[in-house]
């Protein structure tokens, strides 16, 4: 079902027409069509446009929880805030204006209040969270909207129907149409969420942050633009729970957050097809109930509703809609049987730069493409790193060994910028960049792995490799939902992750789960993101552990590869010593956060300080 | 002001009860538990059915009410939570919203909205501040204090207490030395129902009555006062369940002033907000200050 999408034209009498614009046409007509048969009477269009808010409420609830795994048990809260700024903006005794203008600043206080609360969520995880939203909850059902000003009194808040010219739609059959219109809307933004950077950025901050931030993804700014965006949907979803009706605080009660909860669960979190699906079941199936087993019956529908989702929790968290997913793969699986395994001896991809990342800065001779200086990294009472420095010249591959716990990661950590080191700098192409986050560093061309791997794992080398691009498609969040401007880079992107799968070997892997292949596949992934961006200086952490001896040996002659065919630099840490001394052109040693030695390899490994390094004192015999 | 102590303190005693074994559930699995507010008053359905439908003493019903919850607890994690696919706290933590949800449909379906009362375990009070503090709430507050620094002890001094700490860190290693992790769970389970159905026995005389759903806002306070209380430690639990009755006493207590309705929900969010914040950003603050006071040492070669 989530394959099936309002995108790509239609063909119509020799006319291309989108088939957005056909869904909002059918949205827009049906009901008043249906209205002419029996089939839809003015109450029963009245809980279909309900359950059409509760829909889009599900869609903005999924956004947050279903792609950037942000826990809300509040989400009526930004509903209520839509549906009482609709209110305020078109009530008779408020400001009087359109219905349309109060939609639009339902949509932008909605977002504004999500931003806000969206604050305080990049320190808070999980179940942290969860409480706030609860007490956040709280205060807008028992104070914020209780406020005489703001939701009218304990009267509530009377909101006139829309207007459509002079004439108001007071039907609840044309309201509908009002509904369907908006609830295609919803879904096409949805589309546009899950196929542009956006989508991809939200799902792996969901799966680990830090390899979101790897990935070059700015996780305070995409964690706080998952908020607007769900507030904005919030607040059209309350548009459709206010209009025409008197709205009292508890519209943004716990219970009725918990309700979508229930019904984001049952369709299954991030399938948009699933979780309409709910919305329009939990909202109608009661009266079938009653219908067929008497008034006696009213109430239990509650009941089910609760143990179906303490079931499709405990035994099927992906909701129906990925039962239907998994299963559909098993099948195809099955019929395809199982594919070639890939080469452990990859052809490298020579890609051009992308066109939105800056080409790196040219550097003169004798400066070096790497410089980190007197870096020192201290926990607590350990001094992970003293005054080490180190320099990679363009061009070569540089090794750094160290026995365990000798700082080398940490020093890596310290370059790359996912941690600030105490004192020190980091020269990148001449340039400082002491002061850049890590984004900013890997934009400017410096690609890295890490130690466990670094990749998405619940997501498909497809999608991994779409993720690495994310500063190679630099278009903003705007041009994501809408789809204007973006496709452009999303051909670019998408034709680059198709060059690196071949060149790599990984056709037949494309839609596999990482965590699916073996460790050595996952090492090569792992590099093929780190050049899918033909960044200047690729930094490798350990990338033979795990591998084979056989598997190994292939990787020194990708190493090579990466240096001779690709003119690219490589600093590369390594325990394994036939590699590094297979590749390497200079090396350091580290022990207990120093640069013990460094210079040409093959001397370098037989001084006696790295030799008492890793083999400890000698003793005399 | 010396009432608005008393509310403060009869309050948050009983959201240190509740906190308590919110508290003890989090430690020993990693969950957050939302469903502590229904499993109390399912319990306290279990005790009228004794007390008021077949006129046994309240001590009785008491007993029942807190088997009865503890009992739904157990089987909750025997037969979802045990085999639950993605056993991810986080997700089990939601499951528990599903418990919640549940129980309170039950009680709804079978009970209907009418309010039902449980006659008073004991009768009258001291007089504080003249204001008649009910002994039940005495009960409470002495009942917390000693939860949390009973409990406490038990967990760090006992063998199958430091079980129950392993078996939430890492459930395999703790499996490993020997901890019966069914066994644990079980207990660390029965416990967290068991003590909710204590806190709404003891809320119940406060309040007059009972109907579903009616423990599910004081129970929401009290995951607020967990979470400000480190959601890891015991006493600390006690100390925001006070904390949070407290607040929410003094807002009251200036409603008026303040001029608009539910200062004490405000109130209770602003002193969660700060006291997260301010504890999430200390390591930072922290580890700054160290960098600067540090000086490198000198090591012997």
């Amino acid at each position: 079902m989530t394959s099936l999408a309002l995108t790509g034209p239609v063909r119509i009498a020799g006319h291309r027409i989108p088939r957005v614009v056909l869904a909002l046409v059918v949205a827009a007509l049906l009901p008043g069509i249906l209205a002419a048969t029996p089939l839809l009477s003015e109450p029963r269009a009245l809980s279909l446009s309900t359950a059409a808010g509760l829909a889009i409420a599900g869609l903005s609830l999924n956004v947050l929880l279903g792609y950037a795994g942000q826990i809300s048990l509040g989400q009526f809260f930004f509903v209520a805030v839509g549906a009482f700024t609709l209110g305020l903006v078109t009530g008779v005794t408020d400001l009087r204006l359109p219905w349309v203008v109060g939609l639009v600043a339902a949509a932008a206080a909605g977002a504004a209040i999500a931003f806000l609360v969206g604050l305080p969520a990049l320190r808070l995880r999980g179940l942290y969270l969860a409480v706030v939203t609860i007490s956040l909850g709280f205060v807008g059902a028992e104070s914020l909207f209780r406020i005489e000003a703001i939701g009218g009194g304990s009267a509530g808040k009377l909101i006139p129907p829309p207007y459509l010219g002079s004439d108001p739609i007071s039907s609840r059959v044309g309201f509908l149409a009002v509904a369907l219109v908006l609830l295609v809307l919803a879904w096409q933004v949805d589309v546009n969420i899950v196929r542009s950077r956006l989508g991809r950025a939200f799902r792996v901050l969901k799966a680990d942050e830090e390899v979101a931030a790897s990935f070059g993804v700015d996780v305070a700014r995409y964690k706080l633009l998952a908020f607007t965006i769900s507030g904005a949907m919030a607040g059209v979803a309350g548009c459709l729970y206010g209009t025409n009706a008197t709205i009292t605080g508890s519209l943004g009660s716990y219970d009725r957050s918990v309700q979508l909860l229930v019904v984001v669960v049952l369709g299954g979190l991030g399938s948009r097809a699933g979780i309409i699906t709910a919305a329009f079941l939990v909202m109608l199936y009661p009266d079938w109930l009653i219908s067929w087993f008497g008034e006696g019956i009213r109430g239990f529908d509650l009941i089910i509703n609760g143990f179906v989702l303490m079931i499709t929790i405990a035994f099927q968290p992906r909701g129906y809609a990925g039962a239907i997913q998994d299963a559909r793969e098993h099948r195809r699986m099955r019929k395809g049987g199982e594919p070639p395994l890939p080469p452990t001896r990859p052809h490298l991809p020579d890609l051009r730069r992308p066109s939105g990342m800056p080409e790196p800065r040219r550097i003169r001779t004798g400066q070096a493409v790497l410089e980190a200086r007197e870096i020192s990294v201290r926990f607590g009472g350990l001094q992970a790193v003293d005054r080490a420095s180190i320099r990679v010249d363009k061009g070569t591959i540089v090794g750094l060994m160290g026995p365990n716990g000798a700082g080398k990661t940490t020093l890596f950590n310290a370059i790359s910028g996912t941690l600030t080191p105490d004192t020190g700098t980091v020269a990148f192409l001449g340039e400082d960049v002491s002061a850049l986050p890590s984004h900013q560093r890997a934009a400017r061309g410096m690609g890295r792995t890490f130690q466990l791997i670094g990749l998405a794992k619940d997501q498909s080398v497809y999608e991994n490799l779409l993720i690495a691009q994310h500063l190679a498609a630099p278009y903003g969040a705007v041009a994501a939902l809408t789809t204007v401007g973006s496709r452009r880079w999303e051909r670019e992107v998408r034709e680059r992750a198709d060059q690196t799968l071949d060149g790599l070997g990984f056709g037949h892997y494309r839609n596999t789960l990482v965590s699916r292949l073996s460790h050595g596949q996952q090492r090569i992934v792992e590099i093929g993101c780190a050049l899918v961006t033909s960044p200047e200086l690729v930094m490798l952490d350990e990338p033979s552990a795990g591998m084979s001896p056989a598997a190994a040996e292939d990787l020194a002659a990708t190493l090579l590869d990466i240096r001779d065919q690709l003119g690219r630099t490589v600093l590369l840490i390594e325990h394994n010593v036939p590699l590094v001394l297979g590749t390497a052109d200079e090396l350091y040693v580290m022990d207990a956060g120093r640069v013990i030695a460094n210079g040409e390899p093959s001397d370098v490994v037989t001084r006696p300080e790295v030799v008492t390094a890793y083999l400890g004192q000698a003793v005399d015999a | 002001m010396g009432q608005v102590i008393v509310l403060g303190l009869i309050a948050g005693g009983i959201y240190a009860i509740f906190a308590v074994g919110i508290v003890l559930l989090y430690r020993g699995t990693g969950v957050l538990n939302f469903a502590g507010g229904e499993l109390g008053t399912a319990g306290l359905y279990a005790a009228s059915f004794f007390v008021t439908r077949n006129q046994l003493p309240w001590l009785v019903g008491a007993v029942a009410a807190v088997l009865f919850a503890a009992l739904i607890a157990m089987s909750f994690e025997f037969f979802l939570v045990r085999r639950a696919v993605d056993a991810d706290p986080v997700v089990i933590s939601i499951l528990t919203v599903g418990l919640a949800v549940t129980l309170f449909s039950i009680e709804i379906f079978i009970t209907g909205q009418t309010p039902q009362k449980l006659r008073g375990p004991i009768d009258g009070g001291v007089e504080v501040f003249d204001f008649i503090v009910g002994w039940h709430s005495v009960f409470a507050l002495v009942l917390a204090l000693a939860l949390g620094l009973g409990l406490q002890s038990l967990l760090r001094r006992t063998d199958f207490g430091l079980g129950i700490l392993a078996a939430a860190q890492d459930p395999a290693a703790a499996r490993l030395v020997g901890v019966p992790l069914a066994r644990v769970r079980m207990v660390v389970w029965g416990g967290a129902g068991a003590l909710a159905a204590v806190a709404a026995l003891l809320v119940e005389p406060t309040v007059t009555s009972f109907t579903p759903g009616f423990a599910n806002t004081l129970y929401l306070d009290a995951l607020a006062a967990a979470v400000i209380g480190r959601l890891t430690s015991l006493p600390g639990a006690v100390v925001g369940g006070i904390v949070v009755g407290m607040t929410e006493a003094i807002s009251r207590h200036y409603q008026s002033a303040l001029g608009f309705p539910g200062s004490e929900y405000v109130a209770v969010l602003s002193v969660l907000l700060v006291t997260l914040l301010a504890r999430s950003l200390m390591p930072d603050l922290r580890r700054r200050f160290d960098a600067r006071s540090y000086q490198p040492a000198e090591v012997s070669a």
